[in-house]
Parts: structure tokens; C-alpha cells; sequence
């Protein structure tokens, strides 16, 4: 007996907590939010001892509680609170939504949301209204100015253009150095495509309509995006769409936006007219290009004043836009969904110029069990553009405009024979191109994105995501033949298919451990992307107006598909220790198809720590101070940034010059002009950051400062120059090294807020310090400069630095003319220029009273070099603004020839076309002060509504690029690039179409 | 514990089935290997097309003072020339056209198909002698090496004239054996026909000799020795001729066509037209065409500051600048003034003048011109005598008129200083004699000599 005693005793000391647990009852409960909604997530914990649970995907729980205690109930985004517990079996807890501010849930790298303030690196949100009060359909441009370390470079005003998008510095010579775009956790495709011709594409994010995006959150360092690995290594872009709500009844919305653009065009002089030495040429039976003829103001033909013709404006039209949207959400106990679809419709300032848009999208969030929930987003685009030839190719009609004399009448086009009717050789008449030359484009793109998420037990999470984004593009470029040219004409049909896969299967698991909370994360994914281009190039059409390719008299056709896979495994913990202290580890495991077969795996990761310090501030200082953090992180991210099939040196069909082969009934090929490289493994980003955030007077204040500090290394150049006398004009190495650091402020503050009138302004602030530190140091000779389109890249200077003649100068620094009198250009190229700014700030102001809100919205880029090669041609033509000033001079300067202080005297005209030739003279500070938004709008008062069947009724009136202040930069809008947004195209201002200043109109009613 | 080994298991599984899965950079868009009659007749379409007819090579018409451009002074005319204009025709000699050759006469070899090895032997000393005329020193022996030396030296001048001859050489004895591929209609600068090959090959072999007249080290009358001796296996007809023919469908225009388009403003010199009008040419309106908008012969003057009105002002007429022109890159006349210019060394001007006579009488007639008509009889009279003073001017003038729009007249100028030019007015410095080193190769290898100057002379071109 007492032996079983004993042994009975050893047993329940063994079992302590066993025997502990079996005196306690368990506790069954449902978490909901403010609205009823189920919460899943939630740690419930009993306070005073380790037992903890969290809540199922419908909200629910169940918990072994003493009879007596208290629940300690805390979850992302809402306001921790105690709940006394005194022998019930069942509870049903509601949730308050924590001060938005104080506990901002954001969405991190694979769409993990997490809380503001446990985080260990730099984010920035910008909210869904804030873009839509843009008035952008490309949401790239919606972001201008307003995230600190971006950097958005739109490049012409053609409807439907394209954007660059650089997070905190270029990182790479010639490979991607846009951020990674994600779309609800799922990587998305934003190339540039769409131009058969001179001028911009479409960047493909335009696909998706601002008005299905709940928020953008930008992940900016390394540390942030390592979970995306190679491709997040640039900064990523992640966009979360709207959703729908449980138990909600439908909700209607209908917008509609009517807007009205008229062009920014730069100056050009209206005093002198056509001709050359101040002798009239009539521009009929005397052509020139040159505009340097007589005053219009005394100049007389067959005995009257000859009228003037201002080319541009009787040249560009107002644009108008229109912008439809009709949106549906809602929910039933166990789904919710949102639909929503929209039309854009832009008709460009260039005539018979247009970019239309349809975009569907739907999401429907089922609960299929207790424990799955699915979510399941699709979004379809159709949009098509027209568009014409850009920047200075002969067909371009914006070139010919901005240098036609006013003395010229530009219509009717055509002479009575039907020869085109210009003032000038070697152009098209500008008109005639608006008729005879156009660049369609037709893209259908599917993004569907399923998502799976199973609450195997209330600390495990599993989440499987598939993501699809799929595309066709169909366009077609048709030319006249030109009589002015003497070209044949063209037509081009290009097909172009992607189709992009993109599989998480991801495992969370959340833990206590007293004050310890865990969070751990592993994944896998598998990455896929396929392109295909399919070409066929007519040329010498004889049929007027018809445009199937079966009117060329010779067709050459080509076709090339790439595919990329990638395999990652990841894993990220977070361990947060009693609210104050966070650390976060990251690593990843990539695999990548186009690396070379021993290179193809690489790990990386992150380590970060983030202190709130204003857990240990005296009771003076929390008066006043909410929350003050330190943070601190280092990231590695290898990236493979380079396209597929790069190791081998292959032939290719030949295309030499104008030739296409198969020529004259042979094949022939070349062996390719880049060589291979074998052994090609992955580059990599090393990244510092450190941080301070603070909050401050309940919220009045906030403030966030980050500096960082990155270099790429092992950096791949494909591409890099050899000397073709090795028989291979260039290569790829793993050979770059690109550093960049940088400073961002951040800065949001509430002066006023009460009942009736608010005030917030909104700060941001960025400088980054971009340089390359080499390009190929392993070479026996260094490779010091590589060109990349209008700039070059040097070893020492920031990324893109313009590269040409300049003023030549005595050693104090007077320019050196000729015997002629002319300035001279130095015998050799140098650096002119750096197209990279400053600093880039932003600064936003919202006024709220009462129904009516106005806000606007500024923004500055600080330095930046511009090639202005509007200027450039003008001086040569005589058309700019500046040329008005033409008389004869005495250019200020020492004479080459013999030392002596130049006394010759110069007409203007040969002044001015001497500049032409000296690249400096064209070089100008791209300092701008935008005001790039101005809002105004008026909320229907709730009672006049309160008893219609209409929930909310918004009209507001916005402006866009309302006032530009730009010192130094004599072209209209210095923020543009104006050959598209790849890295070759940045910091010129060319012929492109000009970009617009706006009015819009919008009314918004939900029912 | 066992958990753990089923996940490792798993991860281990699931990595080498990743290999496999990134198992995808086989390239299906371009080949590996290609056989030499693929490669044939891309590398000779780059010949023409952008060596002959290349950024370069118009240059060089500017400089001969054959074309002039509608455009103010500075200009190519006055001799506005930068480095890195020579990127394209540097990269078209060793990339597009030697490396590929290498490669050509490599796979020859190795399959016994000597043919193709004779004639890429040929085109790759026509090649790099066209680079050497341009720039002087260039990579040779340490070239074409891939990425074993992205570096390569430069070799003199002189011993790339000597490999010149060489190669030359070992390309005649390979057309000579048994070949396992005969080139037929991937040929299509001969079709295929080898003695036609053997006939230019010699032909180099003779303006090779004769560029070197000055040299030092070498004498004029070696020189003009070994020259006759190669002609007498050179080219013995207008069939002979090195030429490509371009079909003149859209797409496939004559470079020069192109060159000539409205848009580039280019238009033949006031100088060449002036030449040919005063020497009563009766080959005037087939080279020259009458300006658009006058109907009448005018060249522009080179160097003028204005701009004229472009249709006031002629172009190449149809042999020489329409769509389907041929580009005549070594012409049976040049054997003939070869021949002429060498009789004339060696044996004097009247042992010169039937040569030289024969070889203008070839091209008038090439020109489509009847040799008993008045006017050509007439500028045969005139021009048809040499004697020991003329006989060089002579020459070279009539020589570089049957070679118009030919790179061999500024190597001719160079050598003898015909046809007689002055410097243009408004120029920027002396008349070029040589290009500047492309600025590619500044960059990716730097070389000692790469400072030269476009006034610099050669090593064959000793005062």
C-alpha cells in the first residue's frame, strides 16, 4: 500500500504540470474586431505563466485556464488587453483596432504583416488615396517624390510611357536596376516594351489600375528584401491590393475623372523667320533648316506682313483624359470579395496619339474549412496605344516642330502632286508623319494569384501562394514610304509572350516563451519566366494605307525565346525580447538557371536589431516622446543579374548593317560578338543600414531617419568592352564594384488637429552618393569607362556621368577661341556632366474643414545634369529661346593661335552653331521645384445623404504640374528622360513628346 | 531524431531535383558550331558592306575630297574627326571579319576542305591590310585570342606586311589542293570559281608590294619588281574584279545608296566634279548624276561654312549609287595601273603607256562608254601619253577615277600624292594620313602609339 502510495507520489512530481493541468478547465473562445470580423493570430496568453495559445483562421480558441485568472490578449495591429477569467468555459473577446500610428501594422517581404515598430529595417508606406490623388495611371509616376531614397525618372509625355524606378542607387552597370514590383506577395514583370521605334515604351506595371491598390509598401534596403532574394536586391515595390470584408453588405462605387492636358513645351524664339544670314527663305521654292532670317516684325510678303505660324501651337493639342471605374465589395459569413473594372482613355497632345486601358480585377477570400482559408485575385488588362516616333530620328514629328521657322506655313502637307510639302530636306513634313507613320500596341495580361493558407495548430501556419503573371503583346509599326527620304517604307509586326510563374510554400510558426515572443519562418520557392519574341520586318510597301505585312516587297522574320528558372529555400527568424528588443535573422538559398553550373547555388542573408528605447525613458519623457527606436542591420544578397544563355559563345544569323541574312538565298552566320563566360557566378550586395524612428506628442510627430551604406561586389557586367582585337568586343565578368550610400529622412507631422480643421504636412528627404568603384580591376589593364547609351560609366565618378567635348580654356580658365573669332573644342572627350542629383526632397500638405480637404504637394531634385539636345540642334537651327539673341559679338576669350585677347568680331548665327559642336554648351543643371499636385476636395455632407440610398459622394479638382521652377534648364520639364527607362536612356532631353500640365475633374459616389 | 533525418532526406532530394529544374541555359535561339560555308558569306557581306562602305570608309571619301557634306564647317570635310568613330569598323575587321575567318580556316582545316582555308587566307589579308592602311601598328600575332589575351600588343607595321605576304602566299597553295567542301553559291564574290581567287589573291600580293615604294627599307624598283611579277598571275579581265552585287530590294540596298539618302546630306565634292568636267570626262554622268532640282553637274565645295540647298547638288549617278549597285572593292583596272605604275619604275614611261592606256580603256568601257567614240577618243588624246614626268600623275589620277568611291585612293595619295588635293578650306588640321585609334580600344587596351595623330604618317609612308 504505501509502496503504491510512493510510487503513485513519484508519479504526480514527474507529472507535475501534467497534475497541474488536470485541476484546470478548459476555455473556449472567438476573437472578433471591431466590426465582428473573426481574428486569426491572435496570442491569447494567461498572464503570470507561460500558457499561451493563439486564435484559429475563424477567430477561435481554446486555452486550459485556471478557474481564476486573467487573459492577456495582444495581436498585430490592435490594442493589447486584459480579459479576467472567473470560471466560465466560453468567452467572446472584441478587439479594438490599435492607434494606427502607434501600432501601424505594415506588409513586409512575402506579404508577412508585421507591426511597425518591431520592425528592424526601413519601410514606407504610401496609402491606395494618396496615389489616386496623382491622377497617374502608371503607378510609377503616382509615386514621384514621395518615398525618401526613390527616385522616379518619367521619361516622355506620350500617353502610355514609361518610368524608371530606382531604389537608393543604381546597383548595377548594365543590368536591372529597377526595383522588383510585387503584387499581393507575388513578383510581377515591369520591362520596358512596346517600341518598334525611336521613343519610350510601356513600362508594364501601367497594366495595373491604381484604383484596385490598397497600399504600396517600398522595402528598401537589403535587409528588408533579402526574403525576395536576387531580384529584391534592387529594393522592391510591393503592392497590396483591395479586399473585400466578412459579413459586409455589397458596396457600389462608381469614379469618374475627366482631365485636360496641354504641353510643356520648351521656348523657342518668334522673331526671326526662316533663312540664313538674315535672308529671307520662303521655304517653298528656298528650303534650309536654318531659321536665321529677317524680324517677322518687318518682314513683308507680296507687300504685307508676313503672318506667323506659332508651330506649336497649331502643332499639339489639349489632351483629354478620361478614367472610368466601378468597384463592388462586400462579404457573407464565411467569403468576401472585390471587383472591380475601369476604363482609361488618354488621347495625347501629339495628335492621333492615344493609350487606353481596360482593367478587371477580382478577389474572393473563401473560408473552405475552419482551418483553410483561400484567397483568390485576378486581375486581366487590356490596353492598346498609338503612338509616333520620338526624340531626333529623321521620322520624328515633335523635332521637326520645335525647329520649324514661324515664317512657314506647315498645312496643307501634301503639294498638288502629291509630294510631301516641307520647308526643309531631309525631314518629313511633321503632319504628313501623323498620317503615314504609326507604332500600335495591344497588350492582354493575366495576373491571377492563389493563395492558400492552413492553420494546422494555433502557432502554425502553412501558406502556399501560386502567382501567374502572363502577357501577350501585339504591335506593329507602319511607315510610309517618304519621298523626302527617299525611304521605301516599313511595316513590323512583333508578337511578344511572357509568362512568369511564381510558387511559395511557406511555413510560420509563432511561439512564446515568457518574454520571449518567436516567430519563424521557412519557405521554399520556384520561379519561372519564359519570353518570346516573334518579328517580322516588311520593307518597300507600295500600297497606300494598307498595313498587312503582304505589302512589303521583302520580309525578313526572327524568333527567340529565353527562359530563366530560379529555386529558393528561406528562412527568417524574428525574436522580439518583453517589446523592446528585436532581432531578426534572415537566410536564403538560391538557385539559378543562368549562372554558371557550379555557381548556380548561393546563400545569402541578414542579421538586424532594433532597440525602442523609449522603454527605459523617465516619466518626463514619455510625456512626450510615444516611441523612440534605434535599429541596425547587415544584409548579404547575391543576385544572378544576368539574362539566360550567357556562358557559351554561339553564332548568330547575321545581320550586318541594313543586311538581314538569309541574304540573297544563303544563311550566314557570325560568331558572336560577346564572348561567353564560363565561370560566371553571382554578384552580391553588402549592405549597412542604421535607423532612428520616434514618435512624438500622442502622434503630432514622427520622424525616421535612415543611413546606409552598399556596395555591389563581384558585380556582373555583360557587356563589358575587350578589345575587339581579342576578336570579341566585349564580355561578361564578375568584375563590377558600385557603392552607394545614402541618407533619408522622413518626416511627418500634425500641426493642427481638431474637431473641424486639420493640418498635416508630410517631409521627405534623400541624398545618396552613388560611385563606381571599378569595372574590371581584374583585367592587366583596368578597364576605367564603358559607354552605356547617352552616358558613360567611370571608374571613381557616380553612375552615369555625360562624357564629351568641352570649351576649350587657358589655364585660368578663359575659353580659347579661334582666328575666326569662335570658341575651339578641346582636341579630346571628358567628363561634361553627372546626371545624378544631390539630394531629392518631397514636401505634401493636407488641409481638412470639415467636408473640404486641399492639398498640394511639392517636390525637388537638386542637381542632376541634363544633356539638352533641344538646345543641342537649336543652336544650330536658330530656334531656341537664347538664338533671339543674335546679333554680332566679340566672344570673350584668348586667341589659340597667339595668346592675345580675342578681338574678332563673330555673327550670331556662326556663334551659336559653334556651341553645337561643343557638347558643354548644352550640358544644364537639372535643378527643378515642382508643384507636382494640387487637390481640392468637397465630401458630401452625411445628412443631406442620410436618407438616399448613397453612402458617400466625393468631387475633387486636381492639378498636376501646376508651376516648375527649374534655374538652370532651359527645356520645359527637366524631370525627363526622353528615351525610355532603361539605364542607356537617362539624362537627355531630346524630341520626345512633351509632358503635360493638367487639370482633372473627378466625382466619386458609393452606394 | 528521425524527424529530422526525413527532413534532411527531403532537403537533400528537393535540391537535387532543383538542379535539375535549373538545369534550362541551353541556348535554342543560336548555334554552337556552323559549318564554313554558313560563315562565308556573312563575313563577306561585312566586307562590303561595312569595311568597304563602313563609317571609315567614307571617311576616307571625305578626305580624297570625294563627297562633301551639306553641313557647316566643323565637319568630317575639315577633317572633324573623333576616336571613337573608328569603334565600329575596328570591331567589323577583328570581330565581324578576322575572328570569324579564323574560325572558318580553322574548321577547314581540320576537315580537309583546304578551299574554304585558301579564301579565308585571302580575305583575312585583304582584311588586315585595309586595317593597317588605316591605323598602322595593329594586333596581329597576339590577337584573336579570345579571353587567353583581351589585351593584345600591337605588331609593327612592317611585319604585318610581311605576314600580309605570307598569308597571301599560303592561301594561293591551299586553293591548290584537294578540298573536301567546294564554296559554290555561299560564295558571293566568286561563286565558288578558285582560279578567280588565286587571280585576286595575286592582285594583293601586288598593291601590297607597291604600297611599300617608300617604305624604308624597301626600294621602289624592288618594289615594282615583285609587284609585275605577281600581276602576271593577277587578274586578267573585268570578270576578275572583286565586287558585291546587292539585289536593290528593299532592305538590301548598296551601302552607298544608303549613304547617300537625303537624310545624311551627303553629296559629292565640287572637287571631284570640277576634276571631271575639266578634264572633259566622258565617264562624268555615268559616276556623276545631275543634281535633283537643277538637272545640273555640281559638286559642293568642301570646308564652306553655309549650308546649300541639298537638291542644288549631285550625287553618285546609278553604277555607282543605286539600289542594286555593285560595291567594286578590287577592280581588274587596278591590276592594269598597277602593272602601268610598276612598267613605269622599272622600264619607263613609254614602256608605261600601253599599259596605262589599256587600263583606262577598260574602265571607259566597264562604264559602259564606246572607245571610238569622239568625245572618248577625244580625252584619250589628252590624257593617253606618259612621259618620265606625268607618268605617276597620270596614273593615279586616271586610277583613282576607275576606283571611285574606292579606300585604295587614299593609300595611292599617300604613297605618290596623287591625285594632287590641298587642304580644305576651314580645316582643322593637314589632310589626315591615317585614322585615329578607335576609342574602344583606348579603353580595353591601352598601347603605346595610340596617341597618334590623323596627320601622323604610317611606317610605308616615309617622306
Amino acid at each position: 500500500m504505501i509502496k503504491l502510495l510512493k510510487c503513485m507520489l513519484l508519479m504526480v512530481l514527474a507529472m507535475t504540470w501534467n497534475s497541474i493541468a488536470f485541476s484546470q478547465t478548459n476555455l473556449r473562445g472567438k476573437v472578433v474586431d471591431a466590426k465582428g470580423d473573426p481574428l486569426p493570430g491572435i496570442s491569447i496568453k494567461v498572464k503570470g505563466t507561460s500558457g499561451g495559445t493563439a486564435t484559429a483562421a475563424d477567430g477561435s480558441f481554446v486555452l486550459s485556464v485556471m478557474p481564476s485568472s486573467i487573459l492577456e490578449v495582444s495581436g498585430v495591429g490592435y490594442r493589447a488587453q486584459e480579459f479576467p477569467i472567473s470560471g466560465q468555459t466560453e468567452i467572446n473577446i472584441t478587439l479594438t483596432a490599435s492607434n494606427a500610428q502607434l501600432d501601424e501594422v505594415v506588409v513586409t517581404a512575402l506579404g508577412v504583416k508585421r507591426e511597425k515598430r518591431n520592425l528592424t529595417y526601413s519601410t514606407q508606406e504610401v496609402k491606395g488615396d494618396e496615389l489616386l490623388k496623382s491622377k497617374e495611371p502608371n503607378v510609377v509616376n503616382a509615386l514621384a517624390g514621395k518615398v525618401a531614397g526613390m527616385q522616379i525618372t518619367s521619361s516622355s509625355g506620350t500617353p502610355g510611357a514609361s518610368s524608371r524606378i530606382v531604389i537608393r542607387g543604381n546597383t548595377s552597370i548594365f543590368g536591372e536596376n529597377q526595383a522588383l514590383i510585387v503584387v499581393d506577395g507575388v513578383p510581377i514583370n515591369n520591362d520596358e516594351t512596346g517600341n518598334l521605334y525611336s521613343g519610350p515604351g510601356t513600362n508594364r506595371l501601367s497594366d495595373i489600375d491604381p484604383s484596385t491598390i490598397e497600399s504600396v509598401n517600398v522595402l528598401k534596403g537589403a535587409a528588408a528584401t533579402a526574403l525576395y532574394g536576387s531580384s529584391g536586391a534592387r529594393g522592391v515595390v510591393m503592392i497590396t491590393t483591395k479586399n473585400g470584408a466578412l459579413n459586409r453588405k455589397p458596396t457600389l462605387s462608381f469614379s469618374q475623372d475627366l482631365s485636360f492636358e496641354k504641353p510643356l513645351v520648351p521656348e523657342v524664339q518668334t522673331t526671326y523667320g526662316q533663312g540664313d544670314g538674315g535672308v529671307f527663305y520662303n521655304g517653298e521654292n528656298q528650303k534650309t533648316s536654318a531659321v536665321w532670317g529677317p524680324r517677322m516684325d518687318t518682314l513683308t510678303i507680296g507687300g504685307r506682313p508676313a503672318p506667323v505660324y506659332n508651330q506649336m501651337d497649331l502643332f499639339f493639342r489639349t489632351g483629354v483624359t478620361s478614367n472610368s471605374t466601378v468597384s463592388v465589395n462586400g462579404g457573407g459569413a464565411n467569403s468576401s470579395y472585390f471587383a472591380s473594372y475601369s476604363y482609361f482613355d488618354q488621347k495625347g497632345t501629339v495628335p492621333q496619339t492615344d493609350y487606353r486601358r481596360h482593367s478587371i480585377f477580382t478577389k474572393f477570400t473563401t473560408k473552405i474549412t475552419d482551418k483553410i482559408t483561400s484567397t483568390v485575385a485576378v486581375t486581366y488588362s487590356n490596353s492598346g496605344s498609338n503612338r509616333k516616333p520620338e526624340g531626333y530620328v529623321l521620322e520624328s514629328p515633335v523635332w521637326t516642330i520645335y525647329t520649324a521657322p514661324v515664317s512657314w506655313n506647315p498645312l496643307p502637307y501634301s503639294n498638288d502632286d502629291g509630294s510631301q510639302r516641307v520647308f526643309r530636306f531631309s525631314r518629313n513634313n511633321p503632319y504628313w508623319v501623323l498620317d503615314h507613320i504609326n507604332n500600335a500596341a495591344t497588350v492582354n495580361r493575366f495576373i491571377p494569384v492563389i493563395t492558400l493558407n492552413y492553420n494546422a495548430t494555433n502557432w502554425l501556419t502553412i501558406t502556399e501562394r501560386l502567382g501567374a503573371d502572363i502577357y501577350t503583346e501585339q504591335s506593329k509599326y507602319v511607315e510610309a514610304p517618304s519621298d523626302m527620304l527617299a525611304t521605301r517604307g516599313q511595316i513590323i509586326d512583333r508578337n511578344y509572350n511572357f509568362r512568369q510563374f511564381n510558387n511559395d510554400l511557406m511555413v510560420n510558426a509563432r511561439k512564446d516563451f515568457g518574454r520571449f515572443n518567436t516567430n519563424l519562418l521557412l519557405g521554399s520557392n520556384i520561379y519561372s519566366s519564359y519570353n518570346q519574341t516573334m518579328q517580322a520586318t516588311g520593307k518597300g510597301t507600295s500600297i497606300e494605307g494598307f498595313e498587312n505585312i503582304s505589302n512589303a516587297s521583302s520580309i525578313t522574320y526572327y524568333e527567340n525565346n529565353y527562359l530563366v528558372r530560379k529555386v529558393g529555400f528561406y528562412a527568417q527568424a524574428n525574436i522580439e525580447y518583453n517589446r523592446f528588443l528585436n532581432l531578426s535573422l534572415t537566410g536564403r538559398y538560391d538557385g539559378s538557371s543562368v549562372l554558371a553550373k557550379n555557381n548556380s547555388f548561393y546563400p545569402y542573408g541578414s542579421a538586424a536589431l532594433a532597440f525602442v528605447f523609449s522603454e527605459f525613458l523617465g516619466a518626463n519623457a514619455r510625456n512626450w516622446v510615444d516611441m523612440a527606436k534605434l535599429r541596425a542591420s547587415v544584409a548579404t544578397v547575391g543576385n544572378d543579374g544576368v539574362g539566360a544563355y550567357s556562358l557559351l559563345t554561339p553564332y548568330e544569323s547575321a545581320n550586318i548593317g541594313s543586311i538581314v541574312f538569309p541574304y540573297n538565298g544563303q544563311s550566314g552566320f557570325l560568331l558572336s560578338s560577346m564572348l561567353g563566360y564560363p565561370n560566371l557566378k553571382n554578384e552580391r550586395l553588402n549592405e549597412v543600414e542604421l535607423g532612428f524612428e520616434g514618435r512624438f506628442f500622442k502622434n503630432r510627430l514622427s520622424l525616421e531617419a535612415s543611413y546606409f551604406s552598399k556596395k555591389t561586389v563581384d558585380g556582373i557586367i555583360p557587356g563589358v568592352t575587350t578589345s575587339a582585337a581579342s576578336g570579341y568586343t566585349s564580355t561578361t565578368l564578375n568584375s563590377a564594384r558600385l557603392q552607394n550610400k545614402g541618407l533619408e529622412v522622413l518626416l511627418n507631422a500634425t500641426p493642427v488637429r481638431n474637431s473641424k480643421f486639420s493640418w498635416d504636412v508630410a517631409v521627405n528627404y534623400s541624398r545618396i552618393r552613388n560611385k563606381v568603384l571599378a569595372i574590371n580591376d581584374q583585367a592587366a589593364e583596368p578597364i576605367l569607362q564603358l559607354g552605356n547609351g547617352f552616358t558613360q560609366v567611370i571608374k571613381g565618378q557616380p553612375y552615369g556621368v555625360i562624357y564629351g567635348g568641352r570649351f576649350a580654356r587657358t589655364g585660368d580658365g578663359k575659353l580659347l577661341v579661334d582666328d575666326g573669332g569662335l570658341p575651339l573644342r578641346t582636341d579630346t572627350d571628358s567628363i561634361v556632366g553627372n546626371i545624378t542629383p544631390d539630394w531629392m526632397g518631397g514636401i505634401g500638405n493636407t488641409f481638412r474643414y470639415g467636408a473640404f480637404s486641399f492639398s498640394f504637394f511639392f517636390d525637388v531634385k537638386m542637381g542632376g545634369d541634363i544633356q539638352n539636345n533641344v538646345d543641342g540642334y537649336g543652336y544650330f537651327y536658330g530656334t531656341p529661346k537664347v538664338t533671339e539673341d543674335r546679333g554680332d559679338r566679340v566672344v570673350p576669350g584668348i586667341r589659340a593661335s597667339d595668346g592675345k585677347v580675342n578681338d574678332v568680331t563673330v555673327h550670331g548665327q556662326d556663334y551659336w552653331r559653334r556651341l553645337n559642336s561643343i557638347l558643354e554648351a548644352v550640358i544644364q543643371d537639372g535643378t527643378f521645384v515642382k508643384l507636382r499636385n494640387v487637390t481640392f476636395s468637397y465630401d458630401l455632407p452625411k445628412r443631406l445623404i442620410e436618407k438616399t440610398f448613397v453612402k458617400g459622394a466625393t468631387f475633387s479638382v486636381a492639378g498636376r504640374n501646376l508651376w516648375i521652377y527649374s534655374p538652370h534648364f532651359t527645356g520645359a520639364d527637366p524631370e525627363v528622360s526622353s528615351f525610355g527607362a532603361s539605364n542607356g536612356s537617362q539624362g537627355i532631353y531630346s524630341f520626345s513628346t512633351p509632358t503635360s500640365r493638367s487639370v482633372n475633374f473627378s466625382l466619386k459616389v458609393s452606394f | 531524431m528521425k524527424n529530422y533525418f526525413i527532413i534532411l532526406f527531403a532537403a537533400l532530394t528537393a535540391i537535387s531535383g532543383c538542379k535539375k529544374f535549373i538545369d534550362v541555359n541551353n541556348d535554342p535561339n543560336r548555334p554552337i558550331n556552323v559549318q564554313e560555308s554558313l560563315i562565308l558569306p556573312a563575313v563577306e557581306t561585312v566586307i562590303s558592306h561595312s569595311l568597304f562602305a563602313g563609317i571609315n570608309g567614307i571617311q576616307v571619301q571625305h578626305f580624297v575630297q570625294a563627297v562633301a557634306l551639306n553641313q557647316p564647317v566643323p565637319n568630317t570635310g575639315t577633317y572633324q574627326v573623333i576616336s571613337s568613330e573608328s569603334n565600329d569598323d575596328w570591331a567589323a575587321v577583328y570581330s565581324k571579319t578576322l575572328n570569324n575567318l579564323k574560325m572558318m580556316i580553322d574548321k577547314a582545316d581540320a576537315d580537309g576542305s583546304p578551299a574554304y582555308s585558301g579564301i579565308g587566307k585571302i580575305l583575312f589579308s585583304y582584311t588586315i591590310a585595309t586595317a593597317t592602311d588605316f591605323w598602322g601598328d595593329i594586333p596581329l600575332s597576339e590577337s584573336l585570342k579570345g579571353a587567353e589575351n583581351f589585351i593584345p600588343t600591337y605588331d609593327s607595321q612592317e611585319s604585318v606586311y610581311a605576314f600580309i605576304q605570307q598569308y597571301l602566299d599560303e592561301g594561293i597553295a591551299a586553293l591548290d589542293m584537294d578540298s573536301e567542301k567546294q564554296p559554290g553559291s555561299d560564295d558571293f564574290f566568286y561563286s565558288g570559281d578558285l582560279a578567280k581567287w588565286k587571280k585576286l589573291a595575286y592582285t594583293l600580293k601586288a598593291r601590297y608590294y607597291m604600297h611599300l615604294v617608300k617604305a624604308p627599307g624597301h626600294t621602289a624598283a624592288g618594289q615594282a619588281a615583285l609587284a609585275l611579277s605577281s600581276l602576271e598571275k593577277g587578274m586578267t579581265s573585268t570578270d576578275d574584279a572583286l565586287k558585291f552585287g546587292y539585289p536593290g530590294s528593299a532592305g538590301n540596298e548598296n551601302p552607298w545608296y544608303i549613304t547617300f539618302l537625303p537624310g545624311s546630306t551627303l553629296v559629292l565634292s565640287e572637287h571631284l566634279v570640277e576634276t571631271l568636267k575639266s578634264r572633259k570626262d566622258p565617264r562624268l554622268p555615268v559616276i556623276v548624276a545631275p543634281a535633283a532640282a537643277t538637272g545640273l553637274y555640281t559638286g559642293r565645295p568642301i570646308g564652306t561654312p553655309g549650308v546649300g540647298s541639298l537638291e542644288d547638288y549631285s550625287i553618285p549617278a546609278a553604277l555607282y549609287g543605286s539600289a542594286d549597285s555593285y560595291n567594286y572593292i578590287v577592280n581588274y583596272e587596278e591590276a592594269l595601273f598597277l602593272k602601268a605604275e610598276a612598267t613605269f619604275i622599272v622600264s619607263g614611261s613609254l614602256a608605261a603607256t600601253p599599259v596605262y592606256l589599256e587600263a583606262v580603256k577598260t574602265n571607259l568601257a566597264k562604264l559602259g562608254l564606246s572607245l571610238t567614240s569622239a568625245d572618248v577618243l577625244a580625252f584619250l588624246a589628252d590624257r593617253g601619253t606618259l612621259t618620265d614626268d606625268n607618268a605617276i600623275r597620270l596614273i593615279m589620277e586616271e586610277k583613282s577615277t576607275a576606283n571611285f568611291l574606292n579606300i585604295e585612293n587614299w593609300a595611292d595619295w599617300r604613297r605618290t600624292g596623287y591625285p594632287a588635293i590641298s587642304k580644305v578650306p576651314n580645316a582643322l588640321s593637314d589632310i589626315p594620313r591615317r585614322f585615329l585609334y578607335p576609342q574602344s580600344e583606348l579603353i580595353s587596351n591601352p598601347q603605346p602609339g595610340q596617341a597618334a595623330k590623323m596627320t601622323d604618317r604610317l611606317w610605308w609612308d616615309a617622306q
